[in-house]
């Protein structure tokens, strides 16, 4: 495991009773990195997240941020940290800017600093004009955005975000799915723990799969679906298709199978090879018209899927 | 930023929070009136009877500020304290404060100085009702320069209940349970202490006048009075068996020794008896908290 990771995460295991959790679960996350943590429901996510916030105590192994055990130096390991958890509940008697201040205080922000950072943030996240309304006046989606602000509040190297879109509506979701890039692409560290698949797919450069506890793939997204790939599909849409153009197809040496749906072909090939010029080619020569030509490798809900039944 | 900073952020966070419950607002007002309501009532029905005479009237201050001390005061730091650390669990706050910068001994202290500097805030309150409202029913006031120690002797002995409900609402995390079993305490607790009371006037057996002065109770409600006798002279048996512990005169007269001794010997052991429960509550508090994981929303 590297050791300049910005999350170190060594054979942790934890029992809730005798219930195992977490059974010998390790990965790192590097600087830069967004790092998408997969998993049916009570796979162990989000105990993961709370072991890397120091709220639970793993029976066995360590995790570290930065280098530092939060669990024995909560001081310094979570000064670097924002956490955004699963639908938030938070302190309903503040205002938006009076729970960002209270937070600001927490990381030792000087008043100046906060006074610039809450407005800002609440901007940010779309929030400005509520800022000074009670919490307990906001819709659920709005809790989610002020958690993501108040997880940036001390401008964090690391963000910890359980299921962070879960709530919002899809312009909100979108919103915040670029502000996750843009974030990374100043250097933070954004670890999220997610179902949506579409969602860790286009945010995330690396996932970590992990199903009863325990980890079943870990690696980039070019990895995961390699990995994952049985095989490659071509999707061929005609202006119509005929007997001819099948059964031409099905001679040609790198096809398995062809498969008719309406006016297109599902050309299933034998090695994971890009022939799409090959089969354009046939097509004309059968005299058929073509109007689209895709390659279809795997999805991340199909890789998903198969590392959860074991199988690759 | 220093440790110190890190507590003072969550004492002035501790404040906010308890001070949004209305039910904390509701049961100090009560306190105050009830406490206005108590002397108005014994102004006008004690009124030429050896309960007020002339020469006690001067000393009302000491009824006016030590029967708020009574009742209301333990119930609100009981209130207080039972929702400190658990209402953060049960509305899930507990992971987005403990997820911060703050230890877990750092964010107890927090809590736990917030919640009681309320409360001593409301025993200020309730202390200068107390001496004003004496001076509006029974005329000008004596020896006033010992109600400062008076009020610090009220803020000790309500130590034991509030750090009682504050260990509870950590153990149990739940307000409820927390404060209804300090309750169940502090009722179960008055009503033994009498009855040991009683067992050692009628059987002179003095394991039931220890056990009396073990009982919680015992240490938090006579603490303020024993200090009251140690630090003045009140002109009247009949006044000072209102607020005084009892045995005290009894076991003078058994003993052949003077109650001003007693009284001394007494005071020590309040003293020990606070702090020795205070400090175990406290640390099983601690102990916990460090011990075991921060739970997840439970209400």
């Amino acid at each position: 495991m590297a050791s300049h990771s910005v999350i170190m995460v060594s054979n942790l295991t934890k029992y809730y009773g005798k219930f195992k959790a977490l059974d010998s679960v390790s990965f790192a996350v590097d600087k830069g990195w967004v790092y998408g943590c997969l998993g049916p429901n009570g796979a162990g996510k989000t105990t993961t997240i709370r072991i890397l916030l120091g709220l639970l105590r793993p029976d066995q192994g360590e995790v570290q941020l930065a280098g530092i055990n939060p669990a024995r130096d909560p001081v310094n390991a979570l000064q670097l940290v924002g956490y955004a958890p699963e639908l938030p509940t938070l302190q309903t008697f503040f205002t938006g800017e009076q729970l960002l201040d209270f937070m600001g205080k927490v990381f030792g922000l000087s008043a100046q600093a906060r006074k610039e950072r809450i407005w800002q943030l609440l901007d940010l996240v779309g929030l400005k004009e509520w800022g000074k309304k009670k919490i307990g006046t906001y819709s659920k989606g709005m809790v989610q955005r002020l958690s993501v602000a108040l997880a940036l509040v001390n401008d964090p190297m690391v963000l910890i975000m359980d299921e962070p879109t879960i709530g919002m509506d899809p312009e909100a979701t979108a919103h915040f799915r670029s502000l996750f890039t843009n974030l990374s692409k100043e250097g933070k560290t954004i670890f999220i723990s997610s179902h949506l698949l579409d969602e860790v797919q286009r945010i995330c450069t690396h996932v970590g799969m992990i199903n009863k506890g325990k980890i079943v793939f870990t690696g980039s997204i070019e990895q995961v679906l390699e990995a994952f790939t049985q095989q490659w599909v071509v999707e061929a849409e005609l202006e119509r298709v005929t007997e001819t153009i099948v059964s031409s197809l099905k001679k040609l040496d790198f096809v398995e199978d062809v498969k008719v749906e309406g006016n297109k072909l599902m050309i299933a090939l034998k090695e994971k090879k890009d022939v799409r010029g090959e089969i354009s080619s046939e097509i004309f020569r059968q005299k058929g018209v073509l109007l689209s030509l895709n390659l279809h490798k795997i999805t991340l809900e199909d890789a998903y899927l198969r590392a959860l039944k074991g199988g690759q | 930023m220093s440790a110190l900073r890190r507590i003072t952020v969550i004492v002035g966070y501790e404040w906010r929070r308890a001070l949004a419950k209305k039910s904390v607002l509701a049961l100090i007002i009560l306190a105050v009136a009830v406490q206005t309501l108590i002397l108005t009532l014994y102004s006008q029905f004690t009124a030429g009877t050896m309960f007020l005479t002339e020469e006690v009237k001067p000393f009302m201050w000491i009824l006016g500020v030590l029967q708020g001390q009574g009742l209301f005061v333990q119930l609100i730091a009981i209130i207080i304290a039972g929702s400190t650390m658990s209402e953060e669990y049960e509305h899930g706050t507990a992971d987005i404060l403990l997820s911060k910068p703050v230890t877990r001994v750092e964010y107890l202290s927090g809590k736990f100085l917030g919640g009681f500097s309320l409360l001593v805030l409301v025993e200020a309150l309730t202390t200068g009702v107390g001496v004003i409202l004496a001076s509006w029913f029974f005329g000008p006031q004596n020896s006033l320069q010992y109600v400062p120690l008076m009020f610090l002797a009220i803020v000790y002995s309500t130590l034991i209940f509030f750090c009682l409900s504050f260990m509870f609402s950590e153990a149990f995390r739940r307000s409820t349970l927390a404060v209804l079993i300090a309750l169940a305490i502090l009722i179960a607790s008055s009503i033994i202490s009498q009855l040991l009371a009683w067992l050692y006037i009628t059987t002179s057996e003095y394991l039931y006048f220890y056990l009396s002065r073990g009982i919680p109770t015992w240490g938090s409600n006579y603490f303020p009075s024993l200090l009251m006798r140690e630090l003045m002279i009140i002109p009247s048996t009949a006044f000072l068996n209102l607020i005084n512990d009892p045995l005290i005169p009894i076991e003078a007269a058994k003993r052949g020794v003077s109650e001003a001794i007693l009284v001394r010997e007494a005071l020590q052991q309040a003293a020990i008896t606070i702090a020795v429960y205070a400090i175990v509550f406290i640390l099983i508090a601690v102990y916990r908290l460090l011990k075991s994981d921060v739970t997840k929303k439970t209400a």
